[in-house]
């Protein structure tokens, strides 16, 4: 964890040398997310409802995806640009240091531009919050942040299928963004909106839904299940299990690696 | 005509070359066509839930438009950063003494390099709209005109875009960083050309606004003529516009390249 924190706070000052060439960077970031902000705010003015859901409560689901998925590509970037890594031959170094090696991979790098992405999502929850009426509680408050978190620990463990591929294949392999990007557009809308094999894939294969859209339906009071409202803590835990068993693939990949030499 | 050829040869050749340099990435054309695929599905998806059997006649053409954006999104973005490479290692020298034309000879390049991506995308995605089910299928264009319309039209769009990227590659120069406010540019086409949502589902009374704003020229304009075969005034006007931002942008563009080429600093040697 020291190792984390450390590491995090050099990549901060380090990118803080570049300070308005990474302000830039938030504002396009701030201009992609709020295009997608715009775009779902054109479509509910004209269209009002989706399914059984209300205008409100989809913005209120485009907030969490967008702000966890932003959240995980600040703090995620070593994994999503792993390509880099081992195309130019610097994994080889990690696997010499004596510190865990997905650890390294994570503290390697940062992408500050996210926090652009984040606020946007950030703001679209609130709007979303202050015009729908929601009894809040302490447990529906911590209900989120577990969702957000184990959202995050999710798209992780979608970036490190990526990263695993690096092993066989130095090209780049965009087929793959399907799963991560793919996943986020697609998972910004509740999953039961969808065509039932779409639902499925969300809901077991990458659990956006049993992580986000089931947790998240029950604290917007229009529940997607009949579960006893309990099961919405358990359910996010998901992602964790999905991440955990990523890593081990990724770990399986690792044995397989190959130096492309320098 | 012969002084014609000669003085239009070398872009010619370097239309054809990045043509030709375009088709080797084929990795990248699969690559490109397994998304664009998935996340047109997903648009279309979207868009029968959102219109809940209210309007079949709008939803079939929505699922058009998308499948269209699909299949001509290589057109939207450049993936050639050889500009700013040959600018950062000083092999901007050579560039510039070279006795032509450097705005128009890098547009053309431009125009090779998206026709054939966009080509080598779209064929096999015809392919596979036969594949899917007719609900989630491109419908027909509306006459063989509409067709030839469409098809004059996207030719424009190309043009409209690659001058476009010209300002964006004018300001790189002078940034010599992608990711800034040329990102931001990219991004804005991105929305405003109809590819995050189809022009045509914007609030009706901005219509006119929407559709005559330059990153509309792009495919927007094309879709529309697919869908209703114009008559021949509405049909001007249309052309005329996208004729119209093409001019507008190139004389932007070549503004800007005139006066980053005067400054450049050559790096290295």
């Amino acid at each position: 964890m020291r190792y984390m924190f450390h590491s995090f706070r050099m990549l901060m000052k380090s990118a803080m040398q570049y300070r308005s060439s990474l302000l830039m960077q938030v504002i396009a970031q701030v201009v992609l997310t709020g295009g997608e902000l715009l775009a779902v705010t054109v479509l509910l003015s004209r269209f009002h409802v989706v399914g059984h859901w209300q205008a409100m409560e989809i913005m209120f689901f485009f907030g969490v995806m967008q702000s966890s998925f932003a959240l995980t590509e600040l703090f995620g970037r070593g994994v999503a640009a792993f390509q880099g890594f081992v195309g130019r031959g610097e994994f080889d170094s990690l696997l010499l240091r004596p510190r865990p090696l997905l650890l390294q991979v994570v503290c390697s790098q940062l992408d500050p531009r996210r926090v652009g992405s984040c606020a946007v999502g950030v703001a679209a929850i609130v709007i979303a919050a202050s015009r729908l009426e929601i009894a809040w509680t302490v447990g529906k408050v911590l209900l989120l942040a577990e969702v957000v978190l184990c959202s995050m620990l999710l798209t992780l463990g979608l970036f490190m299928i990526e990263a695993t591929m690096c092993f066989f294949s130095v090209k780049s392999i965009e087929m793959v963004n399907v799963l991560t990007y793919g996943g986020r557009s697609t998972c910004q809308y509740p999953v039961d909106i969808f065509p039932k094999p779409l639902e499925l894939l969300f809901t077991y294969l990458a659990p956006f839904a049993l992580c986000m859209h089931w947790p998240v339906a029950w604290v917007l009071g229009q529940p997607m299940t009949a579960l006893s409202p309990g099961w919405y803590f358990v359910t996010p835990l998901a992602g964790l299990v999905f991440f955990l068993l990523m890593t081990r693939v990724w770990y399986w990949g690792v044995r397989r690696y190959r130096s492309t030499g320098t | 005509m012969r002084q014609l050829m000669t003085k239009w040869r070398p872009y010619l050749t370097v239309f054809r070359l990045r043509a030709l340099q375009e088709t080797q990435y084929r990795a990248a054309a699969l690559g490109g066509l397994v998304t664009q695929v998935f996340f047109g599905l997903v648009y279309i998806f979207l868009y029968t839930a959102l219109y809940a059997g209210s309007d079949p006649q709008a939803l079939r053409d929505t699922i058009t438009y998308v499948w269209i954006q699909q299949m001509f999104f290589r057109m939207m973005f450049s993936n050639d950063g050889e500009l700013t490479n040959l600018i950062m290692s000083g092999g901007v020298a050579y560039m510039l003494v070279r006795p032509i034309d450097q705005h128009r000879f890098w547009v053309c390049r431009e125009v090779g390099g998206r026709l054939v991506g966009a080509g080598m995308r779209m064929l096999p995605m015809l392919l596979v709209q036969l594949l899917l089910p007719v609900e989630l299928r491109i419908s027909l264009p509306d006459s063989p005109v509409a067709l030839l319309q469409f098809v004059l039209s996207v030719g424009l769009g190309v043009l409209c875009l690659c001058e476009l990227t010209s300002i964006i590659d004018a300001i790189n120069m002078k940034t010599l960083d992608r990711r800034g406010i040329s990102a931001i540019l990219n991004l804005t086409m991105l929305t405003f050309s109809g590819n995050v949502i189809p022009l045509t589902l914007f609030p009706d009374g901005l219509q006119t606004l929407v559709r005559y704003q330059p990153f509309a020229q792009a495919l927007d304009a094309s879709i529309r003529m697919y869908q209703h075969a114009a008559a021949l005034p509405e049909w001007a006007l249309n052309v005329g516009v996208q004729i119209a931002w093409i001019l507008i942008l190139r004389a932007i563009g070549r503004a800007m390249w005139a006066r980053q080429l005067n400054n450049m600093i050559v790096q290295g040697g």
